[in-house]
């Protein structure tokens, strides 16, 4: 068996272990999961821009919020939606949004870049929280999720598996799709920009149209992911467009581990898992997290599939010479 | 006529406080380049330090000297401890650092002085107002305005006629160099940071009486200093000076025209500055 099919086969193994968990856990276990699985789409696409594009962006939350919002206002305003309609202008509309943001930041990068970001970040969440007829301000939405009718069957998304069974299969095609971008040409072109930019240009790349396709392309899945997350809690408020929901993203990305592509998928589950638990014996959880944060950031950069990974190479050297060593005797 | 010239004296007092926050950001972050999200949190412990000074003895000027030394060795402990040892990774990994150390002092602000708004009241002079070319106007705006004009000087000199000035400058644009010329660099940087959160921290006592003094103050304060180094152009002090005028102009207008917009437009225009003069108002352009 080589390394890449052993690697499937972890894959494979891991999602049929997720599709059977319902039956093995209670509700609440199960609305947890779906946040996850949510977040870790989210943290995906901010790993591309971060991990792969080297981009540091603080303002991801707004593609996530703008698919958030799309989804809570087409299901108050417009009576009927159905589910699929939801998900799909919810896309669309964050890839324009992405398309549109992005040309304007072509030009910039590094800190310019962030703080770009943020501004636009802030900006968006100023007008999610002052058009209070259209986005309900600070009051947010309440929404109901609608149904899915494939014609022969009716699904009922009320019901929390069959939610959390729809979330694990569209997002986790989502992941796989991105996972997908990062092994094309395209992909190989944003780690190209990430090492040596200069270089790419000489090669005649237009480095510029590369960065717009990926910022467009990281939105409108982020913004997939917004639209789950208003399903999910059945309410969108400016907490999904704000400079926070920015912070979570970037660092629960980073808990992950920004040097790997499942990093993020690790995080995510970290970081909702450490907040549920905390949150029940502390309100002052955040205390706790913020020294998280500050232990990892200096003493273990690479996140936990970091951590994993050296431990990994740590066993397998020492399996290599304690094998030398009985040759040696 | 006389509502403008009001809402005029406001947009200077707040341009004052601005300037005293994003000062202390022109140095760490303009000129050191550490991305430093705990900045307006040392702006709020000046606050919360300067409460309790306040509380103890109800002398304004204790406080604002008090409060400085020890937001200045708080700066430079967090320095010397934590900033240094992850330079090296880069930015994401200051900014996480500093991230981590924002929610622990703001979390620490809520446990010990509680989740909710003190008020922090001065006797004397300053509580009074005085009659200013027709308006009756509240002299500790005015106070504001006059400290943040003090400090400003203060640091020109520092930075352009004094030695110390120049060491900065110089550490600041070729720290290897002036390394090898037998001057401390990290000990320059440490203090550097230290002097930045001391003048953070002078922001939070002068803001006390002004503002409301709670645990969500950083947060208020945080991204506009952030728009202000952008727009005034990284490393700049005339620009830091320029930009916050213009930023607290536009935001006492923007509530006096436009109530619903007045977040929107500070964004708007950072938006645009960006993308017209990526370097800033007087920054300079980079190659």
């Amino acid at each position: 068996m080589t390394k890449r099919t052993a690697i499937t086969v972890a894959w494979v193994a891991c999602f049929l272990l997720f599709a059977a968990l319902p039956f093995l856990i209670g509700r609440y276990q199960i609305n947890l999961l779906t946040e996850i699985i949510i977040f870790a789409l989210f943290g995906v696409t901010y790993n591309l821009l971060l991990g792969y594009g080297g981009m540091l962006s603080f303002g991801h939350a707004m593609f996530f919020g703008i698919g958030a919002y799309t989804a809570g206002i087409l299901l108050t305003s417009v009576t009927g939606t159905p589910f699929w309609a939801v998900v799909v202008c919810a896309f669309g509309l964050t890839a324009l949004a992405g398309f549109l943001v992005g040309s304007l930041l072509l030009k910039v990068k590094g800190t310019p870049f962030a703080l770009l970001t943020l501004a636009f970040n802030s900006l968006f969440f100023a007008i999610a929280f002052k058009w209070y007829a259209v986005t309900g301000g600070d009051d947010g939405l309440s929404v109901k999720r609608p149904n899915i009718d494939l014609g022969f069957w009716t699904l009922n998304t009320s019901d929390v598996s069959t939610f959390y069974y729809i979330t694990l299969v569209v997002l986790c095609a989502a992941i796989l799709a991105c996972w997908y971008f990062t092994r094309t040409a395209m992909g190989q072109t944003v780690l190209l920009m990430r090492e040596n930019e200069n270089r790419m240009q000489f090669i005649g790349y237009n480095t510029a149209v590369s960065r717009l396709i990926l910022f467009t392309f990281t939105a409108c899945f982020a913004g997939l992911a917004g639209a789950f997350y208003t399903l999910h809690f059945r309410f969108v408020s400016v907490d999904a467009i704000s400079v926070n929901m920015t912070t979570m993203v970037l660092l629960l990305t980073f808990i992950g581990g920004t040097g790997h592509f499942a990093g993020p998928l690790l995080g995510s589950a970290f970081y909702i898992y450490l907040q549920d638990y905390l949150s029940e014996y502390t309100d002052r959880w955040p205390f706790f997290m913020g020294l998280i944060f500050i232990v990892m950031v200096m003493y273990a950069p690479g996140g936990v599939s970091g951590i994993i990974a050296s431990s990994a190479n740590w066993l397998r050297e020492r399996f290599r010479s304690s094998n030398r060593g009985i040759e040696g005797t | 006529m006389e509502q403008i010239f009001v809402f005029f004296l406001h947009g200077l007092a707040y341009a004052g406080l601005l300037f005293l926050v994003s000062s202390g950001l022109t140095l760490v972050f303009g000129m050191m380049d550490v991305l430093n999200f705990a900045h307006a949190s040392f702006y709020m412990l000046g606050a919360y330090f300067s409460y309790m000074v306040l509380m103890m003895t109800g002398h304004l000027w204790l406080s604002m000297l008090i409060c400085p030394i020890l937001l200045f060795v708080i700066g430079a402990l967090v320095e010397r401890f934590l900033l240094r040892k992850v330079h090296s990774g880069g930015h994401v990994h200051e900014l996480l650092l500093t991230f981590g150390l924002a929610y622990i002092l703001g979390e620490s602000v809520k446990w010990i002085w509680g989740n909710y708004p003190l008020s922090i009241t001065i006797g004397g002079f300053l509580s009074e107002s005085i009659n200013l070319f027709g308006v009756t106007y509240p002299v500790y705006r005015l106070f504001v305005l006059l400290s943040s004009i003090c400090v400003g000087i203060a640091m020109a000199l520092i930075l352009y006629k004094t030695r110390l000035g120049i060491i900065i400058r110089a550490a600041v644009n070729d720290r290897t160099m002036v390394n090898a010329l037998g001057i401390n660099v990290p000990l320059v940087f440490m203090g550097v940071f230290g002097f930045g959160a001391a003048l953070s921290g002078l922001g939070g006592v002068i803001a006390g009486p002004f503002l409301t003094t709670s645990p969500s103050m950083a947060d208020d304060i945080l991204i506009n200093a952030f728009v202000v180094i952008v727009v005034g152009g990284m490393g700049s002090l005339l620009g830091t000076v320029a930009a916050s005028l213009l930023i607290g102009e536009l935001q006492s207008f923007g509530v006096l025209l436009f109530p619903k917009f007045s977040m929107a437009l500070i964004f708007l225009l950072m938006a645009v500055v960006l993308v017209v003069k990526p370097s800033g108002l007087f920054g300079v352009e980079q190659s």
